[in-house]
């Protein structure tokens, strides 16, 4: 039994970074070279959120920084900032997760909203204040919105289609502690 | 129950929370690194880039094609309607081509009497567009030529009809073209026509605006706008597009490249442009040559400071 639930860990960490190299490589796709006008979601960000929120042993915080910090360097974001804030964010909600796990999705909906927003904010910020040119307003805000709407679609994908579900209430880990 | 999981948090919690706090400080400490001295962590970057894009190589074209042949299955359906405007349009481009010749060879005939010494013709490597920026804040493209192929940071792009974009950052087998679209690109151009000179700056539209006309009155729309090579980053004389205007009154470009549809590119060899340094010597030197000033010539050692104390030491 134990042997089983270490592997499901170890399968579901290889699976959270099969995705991520699977969203980055898609998005390299040479397929949008025109500039428009509306941000598409960060999909890698909310993959990443709810993954935290729902399946935290899955995501362990150095395979986090590693992902973000290729998606940095290969979308040509400035490097580190981004990852930065993002562990913050899965940090919090990985220590929340527990508490999180009897709670209505609308709620869980709300604290990741705030989350997204807050380090979104704060990303533009400091780049203001370190003069670093930063993306126009209503891009960054559009690409917000979206990535919030997309979360529950996001989440629901995970659900259905990769089992990536809370723990239920009685779980238990391998060394017989509960979840 | 919930109480025994939290003794057993209470001393592996600590230690946890201090390596992530590491883990996320060096993030930070990365990030300032980058602003410090950014072209050293840009280098790697592009080491990252050149290791990590070409092995999706194999696997990107394929999808690629999947993905525009899909796209392009719509356009099948009027494909009777669009032959026939094809066989219009090459009637009239038949007729414009026998008028480019004509003025070619007349061309050509003028330079021949007038000696007239033209600039030598650029070379080019072509390559192929790997991936795009990814990301709606940045205008990039990836092409598979590098630096085995000599290619440098800042030389031109251009596709078959107009400027793309510069080169920023050059990895061994791949090198990046800030398109003029990205919102830090920045061309010196001339607006022919008028021969005002203006900045094309891109602000993430798909038409930059252009910056700094002087008189902007003097603009006719539909002018041509060439590179200027002023600064002596970009050859002179490259097509950009041609000045439109958009609702608010504003100049902008629209380009001649074609951004929608970016495959093969090709990068410019742009030669160094020699810049004339030093003053004309042919009136008055500024240093007299040793052997010209004699160590007992008064009156010139009195004009000249310098030369004062090389003749005192001489002496």
């Amino acid at each position: 039994m134990a042997e089983v639930t270490a592997r499901r860990v170890w399968t579901g960490r290889l699976r959270y970074a099969v995705i991520a190299l699977a969203i980055l490589f898609f998005q390299l796709l040479p397929l949008q070279t025109l500039p428009r006008n509306w941000g598409a979601p960060d999909i890698l960000l909310l993959v990443t959120l709810a993954f935290a929120a729902r399946r935290p042993d899955h995501v362990p915080a150095l395979l986090v920084a590693a992902a973000m910090l290729l998606s940095d360097m290969l979308l040509q974001r400035p490097p580190g900032l981004w990852t930065g804030l993002v562990l913050i964010l899965t940090e919090l909600l990985r220590s929340r997760a527990r508490s999180m796990r009897s709670l209505p999705f609308p709620l869980e909906w709300g604290f990741v909203a705030i989350g997204i927003g807050a380090i979104t904010l704060a990303n533009r910020a400091i780049l203001a204040i370190l003069l670093v040119p930063v993306a126009p307003m209503g891009l960054t805000l559009t690409q917000l919105a979206i990535t919030i709407v997309a979360y529950p679609i996001v989440v629901a994908l995970a659900h259905f289609a990769l089992r990536v579900n809370r723990p239920a209430q009685g779980a238990v880990d391998e060394f017989g502690h509960r979840l | 129950m919930a109480r025994d999981r939290n003794a057993q948090d209470d001393f592996i919690s600590p230690v946890r929370r201090l390596l992530i706090g590491l883990l996320v400080l060096c993030m930070f400490g990365l990030f300032v690194v980058w602003r410090i001295d950014s072209p050293r962590v840009e280098r790697i970057r592009a080491a990252i880039i050149d290791a990590v894009v070409p092995n999706f190589d194999w696997a990107m074209a394929p999808v690629t094609g999947v993905v525009n042949l899909v796209s392009d299955f719509r356009s099948y359906q009027r494909i009777y309607e669009q032959n026939l405007e094809l066989r219009r349009e090459l009637q009239i481009m038949k007729a414009w081509r026998e008028a480019a010749m004509r003025l070619d060879q007349e061309n050509a005939k003028l330079r021949d009497l007038n000696n007239l010494a033209l600039d030598p013709q650029l070379t080019y490597v072509t390559g192929v567009v790997l991936a795009d920026s990814g990301s709606p804040f940045r205008q990039s493209v990836l092409l598979n030529v590098g630096a085995r192929d000599g290619v440098l940071d800042g030389w031109p792009t251009m596709d078959g009809m107009g400027l793309v974009g510069r080169i920023a950052g050059v990895g061994g087998d791949t090198s990046r073209v800030m398109l003029v679209t990205d919102t830090s690109s920045r061309i010196p151009v001339i607006l022919e026509g008028s021969g005002q000179r203006a900045i094309l700056a891109g602000d993430n539209t798909i038409n930059p605006p252009l910056d700094f006309i002087e008189v902007p009155d003097r603009v006719k729309l539909a002018d041509r706008i060439v590179t200027s090579g002023d600064g002596g980053v970009f050859p002179g004389g490259l097509l950009v597009g041609h000045v439109v205007e958009d609702s608010n009154g504003r100049l902008r470009a629209r380009l001649a490249a074609d951004l929608g549809r970016l495959e093969f590119l090709r990068v410019l060899r742009s030669q160094a442009i020699e810049r004339i340094s030093d003053p004309g010597t042919l009136l008055a030197p500024l240093q007299m040559p040793d052997f010209a000033a004699p160590p007992d010539d008064e009156t010139a050692a009195g004009e000249d400071p310098a030369d004062a104390t090389a003749g005192a030491t001489d002496g």
